[in-house]
């Protein structure tokens, strides 16, 4: 009774394939990254803890409102984000350990598992990225279109609902595209050597290109009577990806500690520089991965 | 009875087979072992700072008949960045010759190794001396 009620193996294996490509996909870079290896012997347990935890909680929002069913139980939500996570880990040990490193042998547990730790958070999120977008099937698909209808028409309806699940796919936006130069020096580079109009002109920038691509994606083809109404829900929309963006700029700034002996300045001018990359993240990389 | 059949049905598609629960639980060990090594460390943490030590034995190949092979242990709660390790040679009491060995991290807990070559051969095993001449807070 339950064997019949059940997927069937070779689906439940695509799915698994498709989430490690994404995985891949998306985190090759940061796996490549030395930066992010240092930060696996920098980071206190504590903070490597409080990592798993952001990462969940990013996990279960995106599967929430992207990745899986609208009609998915939280039951399954949960579930399936654990699974993603594990995927991550097993792919970040595997993937370090080709790269040689990490080794078995000569290194001690701590030091192997904060950099496997690191580099399975951005993997997961990669995981569960790939699960839901990489070979939709035709059911999907179908679904996926109903539901973009919903929320192109959304001012009816769960308006609120649509309202958090922006949010939160900027969130994951901002922290897949700007988490792969997070972590460099360059940023710290840039931001010390800018001048006020630099900052300034990034943050412009970001601004704009958010503007832009919530312009022409989100509301083309509304209709031109409710023209004050779409210039309101275009501010909106802008400023909440900017500030989701330079707060998952903060956040991941922090977690670096590239905040560590910094003036206020260089701190901020961090954040916007970082934050030209995470708002086209939050903006454009939103409608990717929806 | 009916209800119940009736909720199965719905939760059709969230029927997850033996291998999805297998990874499932498998996950759930790996996150939960992890984060319980993780509290654990975070309990016993001490913010110690680097506590390094040296050792060196003589290695000669062919081509650098005079080399020393150089380990550097951490034993302290930090990592330490940019470690420079000074290798003497001594004879009579004076120094004849300074090799230098720089290290980019030795985290905590952790080995790092590097070779030095000096150009003449060390009149006796004790004229060579090894000391950590500084490092950065990473």
């Amino acid at each position: 009774m339950k064997e019949s009620l059940s997927r069937p193996v070779s689906q439940s294996l695509k799915e698994y394939a498709r989430g490690i490509t994404g995985g891949l996909l998306f985190s090759f870079p940061l796996l490549y990254t030395m930066e992010m290896w240092w930060a696996g012997f920098i980071a206190s347990p504590a903070q490597l803890m409080l990592l798993v935890a952001v990462t969940y909680l990013l996990l279960l929002g995106y599967n929430r409102f992207a990745g899986m069913r609208e009609d998915a139980s939280w039951r399954s939500v949960f579930v399936d984000s654990v699974e993603e996570m594990g995927i991550g880990i097993a792919l970040s040990f595997c993937v370090l350990l080709i790269l040689n490193r990490i080794t078995l042998y000569d290194m001690s547990v701590e030091e192997v598992m904060s950099k496997v730790v690191i580099e399975a958070m951005a993997v997961s999120i990669g995981v569960s990225v790939g699960t839901a977008q990489l070979g939709v099937n035709k059911e999907e698909d179908e679904q996926g279109s109903d539901s973009l209808k919903a929320e192109g028409g959304g001012q009816r309806g769960n308006q609120d609902r649509g309202k958090v699940a922006t949010a939160v796919l900027a969130l994951c936006g901002a922290i897949l595209v700007g988490g792969n130069v997070a972590p460099t020096e360059e940023i710290l580079m840039i931001a010390v050597e800018a001048e006020p109009v630099h900052v300034l002109l990034m943050a412009l920038v970001s601004l704009l290109l958010g503007t832009v691509v919530v312009y022409f994606s989100d509301f083309k083809g509304t209709s031109p009577k409710m023209s004050g109404h779409l210039a309101y829900t275009i501010l909106y929309d802008t400023c909440i990806s900017y500030l989701i963006a330079l707060g998952a700029s903060a956040f991941v700034l922090w977690f670096f500690g590239r905040f560590d002996n910094m003036s206020f300045w260089n701190a901020f001018a961090q954040c916007i520089t970082l934050g030209v990359i995470a708002s086209l993240g939050a903006s454009a990389g939103r409608l990717l991965i929806k | 009875m009916e209800v119940k059949h009736k909720k199965e049905k719905k939760e059709i598609k969230d029927q997850k087979n033996l291998l999805e629960w297998a990874v499932f639980w498998l996950s759930l060990l790996l996150v939960l072992s992890i984060l319980a090594y993780l509290g654990y460390q975070t309990y016993h943490h001490k913010p110690t700072s680097p506590e390094l030590s040296v050792q060196f034995w003589p290695e000669p190949t062919e081509m650098q008949p005079y080399r020393y092979h150089v380990e550097v242990e951490n034993t302290g709660g930090e990592t330490a960045e940019s470690v420079q390790v000074e290798v003497v040679l001594q004879q009579d009491g004076k120094e004849v010759e300074k090799a230098e060995l720089h290290l980019n991290f030795v985290p905590q807990e952790s080995k790092r190794e590097g070779w030095v070559n000096f150009s003449q051969k060390p009149a006796t095993k004790s004229a060579v001396s090894a000391r950590v001449a500084s490092y950065q807070k990473p």
